[in-house]
């Protein structure tokens, strides 16, 4: 009677459970890419998702092909990506903290001030680069109004 | 550390060599490769037993701390998918600073690279001092911040203490 | 047709959604740092398409090139960082 199964029919839907589950967890990240409100929201949101998604996608393949060779590839690619993604979101991230990408107003930023102020006294005084431009202009349309009136 | 991937590659050299044969019983598939490959680990491991006891006890430790970080993923992953997926967000995004208790650049960078890995949590910058962690994340447990702070510290930099110690 | 290749298929049509969606966020990113986010996911969804033809195809070649691709993404977004951080200190 085991004769009767069909290993090839077994070996595609698991295969294809794998890919179709990834592939939501792709499509899932990229919403979120759109979605969220804040560079450091999105970018700690996506690259796990996708780390996640092209993992099982790889998964499926590998079931699929059923081949020691394919298999150490998949290998391969998942720890490249499982060791590559988190060092390069930290360092976009550092990057971006750096550069005073404003972060969303509901963070709570309490234990972090301390970290701000001193990384970004020598040069600037808010780490909010968009309000300050915006406070600059601000008062070089003031300036120009008195200097009208 | 060294021996376990001394052990990784030798097994790997054993399963090659076996399947270079050509009276070879098993069926040269990946599933039947990967059985070959952990039985061979196991011998390995029992082997170690009476020359390197510490190592003998930190191979099932690592074996836990890869199961629960893979459960740690999912969840969180779940967890975001649904906060995405749904109209209305219950993030509660803090930055806040983890004391860190390891010292060397690899418990540093193993914990950062973890810690960046789970869905939820960026680990921003580490300070000059190398006494704290900059850590951004998305959701709090039970609402605070200790709590969070308590199961990173409990969940991940305890293990990764206990497996480089 | 199977009904494996038309899963298949449509996993491929989901994942070119995906690179609709990061090619908005590339265009409309506000910051520098978002369009390198988005730039990775690309590389990301690139990668899974590419994986999705090699089972289509049942060419195995084509894992090469998804391996070489997700080390270029990682080099793309790091020398990217790093020249963000050049040009504004």
């Amino acid at each position: 009677m085991e004769q009767s199964i069909d290993w090839v029919l077994v070996k595609e839907v698991i295969s294809c459970f794998f890919i179709l589950a990834g592939v939501v967890f792709m499509l899932i990240a990229s919403i979120g890419l759109l979605r969220f409100p804040d560079f450091y929201i999105r970018m700690s949101a996506i690259t796990k998702g996708s780390t996640l998604g092209l993992g099982l996608i790889l998964l499926g393949m590998a079931i699929y092909f059923n081949q020691p060779g394919v298999l150490l590839k998949v290998l391969a690619i998942i720890g490249f990506t499982s060791i590559t993604a988190p060092v390069a979101a930290h360092v976009i991230g550092r990057t971006a903290v750096q550069n005073r990408i404003p972060f969303w107003e509901k963070t709570d930023l309490e234990e972090f001030r301390a970290y701000l102020v001193k990384a970004h006294l020598e040069q600037h005084i808010s780490h909010d680069k968009y309000l300050e431009e915006k406070a600059k202009k601000e008062k070089e349309m003031g300036d120009a109004a008195g200097d009208t009136v | 550390m060294k021996l376990l991937l001394l052990h990784i590659m030798l097994a790997a050299a054993v399963v090659y060599t076996y399947f270079q044969f050509p009276g070879a019983r098993v069926p040269y598939t990946a599933l039947s490769t990967t059985l070959l490959f952990a039985a061979v680990f196991l011998l390995f491991w029992l082997g170690s037993y009476f020359y390197r006891r510490s190592y003998f006890r930190k191979v099932p430790k690592l074996a836990y701390f890869i199961a629960f970080f893979l459960k740690e993923l999912l969840v969180a992953n779940l967890k975001i998918a649904y906060d995405i997926i749904t109209p209305n967000y219950r993030l509660q995004p803090t930055v806040f600073a983890l004391p860190l208790k390891a010292s060397t650049d690899l418990e540093i960078t193993l914990l950062a690279n973890l810690i960046g890995l789970t869905p939820g949590t960026i680990s921003l910058d580490v300070s000059d001092d190398r006494s704290t962690l900059y850590v951004h994340t998305l959701y709090l447990r039970h609402g605070d911040v200790e709590q969070l702070k308590l199961h990173i510290k409990n969940g991940f930099e305890r293990r990764i203490l206990e497996l480089t110690a | 047709m199977s009904i494996f290749q038309i899963t298949l298929i449509i996993a491929m049509v989901m994942l070119s959604i995906c690179l609709l969606l990061t090619a908005i966020r590339f265009a409309i990113g506000p910051t520098l740092p978002d369009r390198v986010t988005a730039f990775d996911l690309f590389v990301a969804n690139v990668i899974g398409i590419i994986v999705i033809y090699t089972e289509l195809t049942h060419n195995e070649d084509f894992i090469d090139v998804a391996m070489i691709l997700s080390l270029f993404g990682f080099l793309g977004s790091i020398s990217f960082a790093f020249y963000i951080m050049r040009i504004t200190k």
